[in-house]
């Protein structure tokens, strides 16, 4: 299997420990990850999908068509790069008219969309491509954790055309955590958005990081070591938008925020450096400590 | 205008409103009608006597078995509870002079966009804006019915005066000016919880989307959005890459620019190609020669 592999904007020019374990992990399942040279923002729903939908669909369409010469599906580690694309991809294959009225800004840059190729999620490949069985082969450190799944928004909704899971109740998120031995906990509103999408970061941080409070507040009841999620921009609304948090509202929270290809990184033996770890601004070392306790227990055992 | 302010200004209805807005033929523009604050005080106070008098109905009728139960001396101070509550309902009651079947009547008003008092003038719709929705393919506009599921699960509405429920009507409406000139249209984090919930599938986030692409053209863009604009153009990326990341993948044994626009500068000339043959550069105020955004 060959994958078009799409970066996207936050995972590879600010965590790109996200990137590192998502190569390491492809090349140990076989899969192809090619890179897309020359691939651009999808661009950011909340700016361009608001201000200008022709100038949106046309920067998504030329992603698109980098994937269609590589005659392979497209896949993305962010929702926002994966909703933005996937109803590109949708909207350009359904409407002959608004195909036209794309490639003719398309034939200005020489490229023409063609409507060959599927955007799909990493979590999804992981989920439907890949396969339980494989993926116990492979991530062979087990992770005593208890940690609060975040889906983030645009992974399942809207559901009507993307109809991965259930929206309210989904599980993919969470059997996927749980095959590293993490536990996903239970927690209020756990559906609820992590507060960056559509622009409200860049617009009014102070109302995106309320909705991240509230999640923090929530995760925290429960308990949880870390959180996991699948999306560079809410990690970005954890890690950053936790220390916005504490100093806007006084506490001081300290969970550790995993894209899900770093806590695979954890459960395939890689070290905090190549999941660049350290590229956050709230430490994994609470979490880390509590795995390497419990490392030494087993080996003392 | 504050954001609470605009809201109130559109739906701000009072005894008063009504005595002010004489019917249609006198022509005020919508935008001019006066909001009497002071009503909207009124309505305020009302839901916190409310309130009160339900917590106080409570505490009398709990301190009332007890006085059964225990002793005289319990009674007394039951009294002394009631007392105090009384004087705390009476004073409030005194402060806000509103009566309570004209506080239900109130309570009424605030729940819809069709009540009475509200005068939409003919000068302030626009069909054409409605028309945009449907032929954008989101005809659902026209099937929702008001039943609020949207903004009883909406996370930003929750904070912010954003209210999805009026700007679907407002958009049926074709109340254009009210829906791109507030703020508030821009706390949506398209969550799409509305949408997934919608008894009549209206496809509320489209709504919002092309809502926002009207603001934009009409200069409602705040200045953060310009910037992240900007660095698409300039760079290809949203979030550019910076020092300390390129220092970070060349550790991890990453190439030290990823393999995007920012090793491929023909990639990027394409960018910049498209945005000028879409208009995004003079959307936003970009200057293609100076690399800069004007003002």
């Amino acid at each position: 299997m060959e994958i078009a592999y799409f970066l996207g904007c936050i995972m590879n020019n600010r965590y790109p420990g996200i990137e590192k374990a998502t190569r390491i992990l492809f090349e140990k399942l076989g899969i192809g990850l090619n890179d897309m040279d020359g691939a651009s923002c999808c661009p950011a729903p909340g700016v361009f999908g608001s201000f200008d939908r022709k100038t949106w669909l046309s920067i998504a369409a030329r992603n698109l068509t980098i994937a269609e010469e590589m005659n392979s599906d497209l896949m993305t580690e962010c929702n926002g790069c994966f909703g933005s694309l996937f109803e590109a991809n949708l909207e350009l294959k359904e409407e002959e008219s608004l195909k036209n009225e794309i490639n003719e800004v398309l034939s200005e840059v020489g490229k023409e969309y063609k409507g060959s190729i599927n955007v799909r999620h990493f979590a999804e490949v992981l989920y439907n491509a890949v396969g339980f069985d494989k993926l116990d082969e492979i991530l062979t450190t087990p992770l005593n954790l208890d940690v609060a799944v975040h889906y983030g928004c645009h992974f399942l909704k809207p559901t009507e055309v993307i109809g991965l899971d259930n929206a309210e109740r989904p599980t993919i998120l969470d059997e996927l955590v749980e095959a590293t031995g993490a536990r996903s906990v239970p927690y209020k509103d756990k559906m609820m958005c992590c507060g960056a999408g559509g622009g409200l970061r860049a617009r009014d941080k102070d109302v995106a990081i309320s909705m991240t409070k509230e999640k923090l507040d929530n995760m925290v009841d429960a308990g949880v070591d870390a959180i996991v999620e699948i999306c560079p921009f809410c990690h970005m609304q954890f890690d950053v938008g936790q220390t916005e948090v504490n100093q806007k509202y006084g506490t001081n929270y300290s969970l550790p925020v995993f894209h899900l290809a770093q806590l695979y990184g954890l459960a395939m033996g890689l070290n905090k450096e190549d999941l660049t770890l350290d590229a956050n601004e709230i430490s994994a070392d609470p979490a880390l400590a509590k795995l390497v306790a419990e490392l030494d227990a087993n080996i003392s055992e | 205008m504050s954001l609470l302010k605009s809201l109130k200004a559109f739906f701000g209805s009072s005894d008063k409103d009504v005595i002010k807005n004489k019917p249609v033929e006198e022509k005020a523009p919508i935008n001019n009608r006066k909001v009497d604050t002071n009503s909207k005080n009124k309505n305020f106070s009302t839901d916190k006597i409310t309130e009160e008098k339900k917590k106080a109905k409570e505490k009398v009728s709990k301190a009332k078995e007890e006085i059964k139960e225990k002793t005289s001396k319990a009674k007394e101070k039951v009294s002394e509870t009631t007392e105090e509550i009384k004087e705390k309902v009476s004073k409030s009651t005194e402060n806000s002079e509103v009566n309570p079947s004209e506080k239900k009547e109130k309570k009424g008003d605030n729940m819809t966009l069709l009540e009475e008092n509200l005068v939409i003038r003919p000068d302030s719709v626009n069909h054409e804006f409605t028309q945009l929705f449907v032929d954008a393919g989101i005809d659902t506009v026209e099937h929702c019915f008001q039943c609020g599921t949207c903004s009883g699960g909406c996370p930003s509405g929750r904070r912010t005066p954003y209210k999805i429920r009026q700007i679907v009507r407002k958009c049926l409406l074709g109340l254009k000016d009210e829906v791109i000139s507030d703020p508030a249209l821009w706390m949506c984090t398209t969550c799409y919880t509305c949408q997934e919930r919608c008894p009549r599938s209206v496809k509320i986030v489209e709504i919002i989307k092309l809502a926002r692409n009207e603001a934009a053209k009409a200069g409602f863009m705040a200045p953060a959005h310009r910037a992240t604009g900007s660095f698409v153009i300039k760079t290809g990326h949203a979030v550019p890459i910076n020092d300390a990341t390129k220092i970070l993948r060349k550790k991890v044994g990453l190439s030290e620019l990823p393999p995007t626009t920012h090793s491929n500068p023909k990639a990027l000339e394409d960018i910049r190609t498209i945005v000028e043959a879409t208009g995004f550069d003079k959307l936003i105020g970009y200057n293609m020669e100076t690399n800069e955004l004007t003002e």
